[in-house]
């Protein structure tokens, strides 16, 4: 049948396989890339003091001297041995900084999903209903305006218009006040383990604007896939079989036409929030959410070969696993579909 | 167009693709979307309330316990996302809730017959609400409360009504893993689960292939006289009709043009177009050449034409046919059975030594 546990098993095995090509072409286009738009970013790395003997050294540290072939066979030696270079700065190991970060970000985006869910879906089922009527208008209104507003403004807005009343001042809305255990390094999360009601509070509130921030401008795509497909589901018989039961319109709206929609929407969700951990940048940036976007954006402007190669790498990763969740999901809400 | 549908008998509506059969079928439980239909005038008093008046949100309760209906295809009218069995679970369930007031809608008269004697009821005992096994399965089976493992068994009660030996396996498949017949049957358990007042079948069985048409027309056939609810039955195929109706109405172009009891519409009928209908019927035992066949067809219901919306294409028409606006539909003269019979033609006399 291709539905059972065991099934789901090989699918899921099958999809971590495909992980590898995507990972290695993805290293070595951004690799490649970065080596050559900047063959030697030794001078900006050692500052604009630094003596030539430093300089030098930094060179012959980073093989800098060598064919980019073989730089590249040293930089994959590393990172299959765990070693993601450092940060030309501080000299940070990359890998903990980015298993730091990266959850950070993951805490915002599943957030801003879950809103995109359970507003952007019931509005679209809201505008399919009344469809070309008044409410089908304003949703329609409200959708488009998150799509159409640039990121940064709609950013900025709340974040300088709406974080003074939450009480986050200065636009910095990473959590930091309260101090409790990075376990998960997502600030909700830990606190509720800390199991200190006060910091889960603080976690939020500074949550809330940068996650509303992503699920406005992104709003527009679960509303707009929900509306278009429940409007396709509407007219079908088994849509009119369950009003015939005496089903008011709520649980044939719902649960029905819905629960046959959502098959197209879900699809749609996995590849937006794949994408949307990677278009983070600039709301990171803006809000000072210490995520792996505003790694990103440091790593790139910093000429941080290893650190920018590694988020790259955790960004494939993310979109390779997104799609596959909603590939599963995809099979647990149609029946007819299996996992292969 | 005028239509009485009584308790406890079944009228068959026929007419060609296009005349409205369906749309008469949808209108009465308000099934047609608004807007863009829009139902200008009329009543459709269903138990003493006139449904068109009734406000929206109090229809659900009409559904479901006071009407019921069958689909045309069965490949549509399941939902694809549930198992067959929760699907039926459902319809079972508001039925239940609504028999104990605890959710507002039309509570089913159990006046039930007891299935179990194996013998049907007579025709003098009609009975506006359907009746159902009482609990064939001996044994309630199953876990959660008591209302669940109700409802679970008459779900397999349901199914063993339509005919189907293995309900037990038939509850946990998914429409898409049934066959058009077995989805069908599915499909009036369904319907015949709220035990309706009054079902609509609309072409039941014109999307299902020849053999598979006939089990399901036998099993609908067996199921009327089991069942005795008041039955719309909407066809285009006159042989169905024939078999399934006690009284037909025959439609044309939006209207209905004769009604009357169907033994008597086939031995005599008082309308142009129902002859000429009956005429286009093949001979099953010889070959009688081309069969005879109307020119013209069904005029677009936008734009009807004056007067008769027939007299186009009628043998009979003269000019008061083209002028008068549209015919009643009057009752005739007392048939040989003395049983009512209407007809909506300005010369109903003249039909049977029509050319």
């Amino acid at each position: 049948m291709g539905r059972s546990w065991s099934d789901l098993a090989v699918f899921i095995a099958k999809r971590l396989a495909q992980l590898v090509p995507v990972l290695l072409g993805v290293v070595i286009i951004t690799f490649f890339f970065t080596h050559i738009a900047v063959s030697n970013p030794c001078a900006i790395w050692s500052g604009p003091k630094a003596s030539p003997a430093t300089i030098d050294a930094c060179i012959r540290n980073n093989h800098f001297n060598d064919p980019l072939p073989v730089q590249f066979y040293y930089y994959l030696e590393g990172l299959l041995s765990g070693n993601w270079g450092v940060d030309p700065l501080f000299h940070l190991p990359v890998l903990p900084y980015l298993l730091s970060t990266f959850p950070e970000t993951l805490e915002l985006v599943l957030t801003a999903t879950a809103m995109m869910i359970f507003v952007g879906i019931p509005l679209g089922v809201v505008a399919a209903a009344s469809n070309g009527r008044i409410a089908d208008h304003l949703v329609r209104i409200f959708y488009l305006s998150g799509w159409a507003t640039p990121t940064y403004i709609a950013g900025v807005i709340l974040a300088i218009g709406l974080g003074p009343l939450l009480g986050v001042t200065g636009g910095d809305f990473s959590t930091t006040s309260a101090p409790v255990p990075q376990i998960t390094h997502m600030s909700v999360l830990d606190a509720i383990i800390a199991l200190n009601p006060s910091a889960t509070g603080d976690a939020i509130v500074h949550l809330i604007l940068p996650a509303l921030a992503l699920a406005f401008l992104n709003m527009g795509i679960a509303t707009r896939m929900t509306r278009s497909s429940m409007l396709e589901i509407l007219p079908l018989d088994f849509v009119k079989t369950a009003k015939m039961k005496g089903l008011g319109d709520f649980w044939v709206l719902y649960k029905h036409a819905l629960r046959n929609a959502l098959i197209t929407t879900t699809t749609v969700l996995g590849v937006t929030a794949g994408t949307m951990v990677s278009g983070t940048v600039v709301i990171e940036s803006i809000f000072k959410w210490p995520g792996i976007g505003l790694y990103a954006y440091d790593a790139i402007t910093g000429y941080d070969f290893a650190g920018t190669i590694g988020v790259v790498i955790f960004f494939a990763i993310v979109v390779v696993v997104a799609n596959m969740i909603s590939d599963i999901l995809y099979g647990i809400l149609d029946p007819r579909v299996a996992w292969r | 167009m005028s239509l009485d549908l009584l308790p406890g008998r079944v009228a068959g509506i026929v007419g060609e693709t296009g005349c409205g059969k369906s749309t008469l079928g949808h209108s009465i439980p308000r099934l047609l979307p608004e807007p863009p239909a829009k139902v200008k005038a009329g009543k459709i008093v269903f138990q003493g309330t006139d449904l068109l008046r009734l406000p929206k949100w109090r229809m659900p309760g009409i559904r479901g316990t006071g009407i019921g209906m069958i689909f045309q295809e069965p490949i549509n009218s399941l939902n694809p996302a549930f198992r067959v069995g929760d699907q039926i679970a459902e319809s079972v369930r508001i039925r239940k809730l609504r028999e104990r007031g605890l959710i507002p809608g039309i509570k089913p008269e159990v006046k039930g017959y007891d299935y179990s004697k194996r013998e049907l009821p007579k025709a003098s005992d009609v009975v506006t609400g359907p009746f159902i096994p009482p609990n064939v399965s001996q044994t309630i089976k199953g876990r959660g409360p008591p209302m669940t493992r109700e409802i679970h068994a008459e779900v397999l009660d349901f199914l063993r009504l339509v005919r189907i030996n293995d309900p037990e396996r038939i509850v946990n498949l998914f429409p898409h893993e049934l066959s058009g017949g077995m989805r069908q049957r599915i499909m009036i358990a369904m319907a015949l689960s709220g035990k309706p007042a009054l079902l609509i079948a609309d072409e039941p069985t014109s999307a299902l292939d020849v053999t598979i048409q006939a089990q399901v027309l036998t099993l609908m056939k067996e199921l009327m006289e089991e069942v005795r609810t008041s039955i719309l039955f909407i066809s285009h195929d006159l042989g169905v009709i024939a078999e399934m109706a006690d009284d037909l109405g025959v439609m044309y172009a939006g209207h209905l043009v004769e009604f009357g009891p169907v033994g008597e519409i086939f031995e005599s009928p008082r309308h142009p177009y129902t002859k000429a209908l009956l005429r286009s019927i093949p001979n099953k035992y010889k070959d009688e050449g081309a069969l005879p066949s109307l020119s013209g067809s069904v005029p677009n219901l936008s734009h009807l034409p004056d007067g008769c919306t027939f007299h186009p294409r009628c043998p009979l028409a003269r000019d008061v046919c083209k002028h008068k606006p549209e015919p009643p539909l009057a009752p005739l003269p007392p048939g040989p059975q003395g049983l009512l019979h209407k007809s909506a033609c300005f010369f109903p006399e003249e039909v049977p030594t029509m050319p």
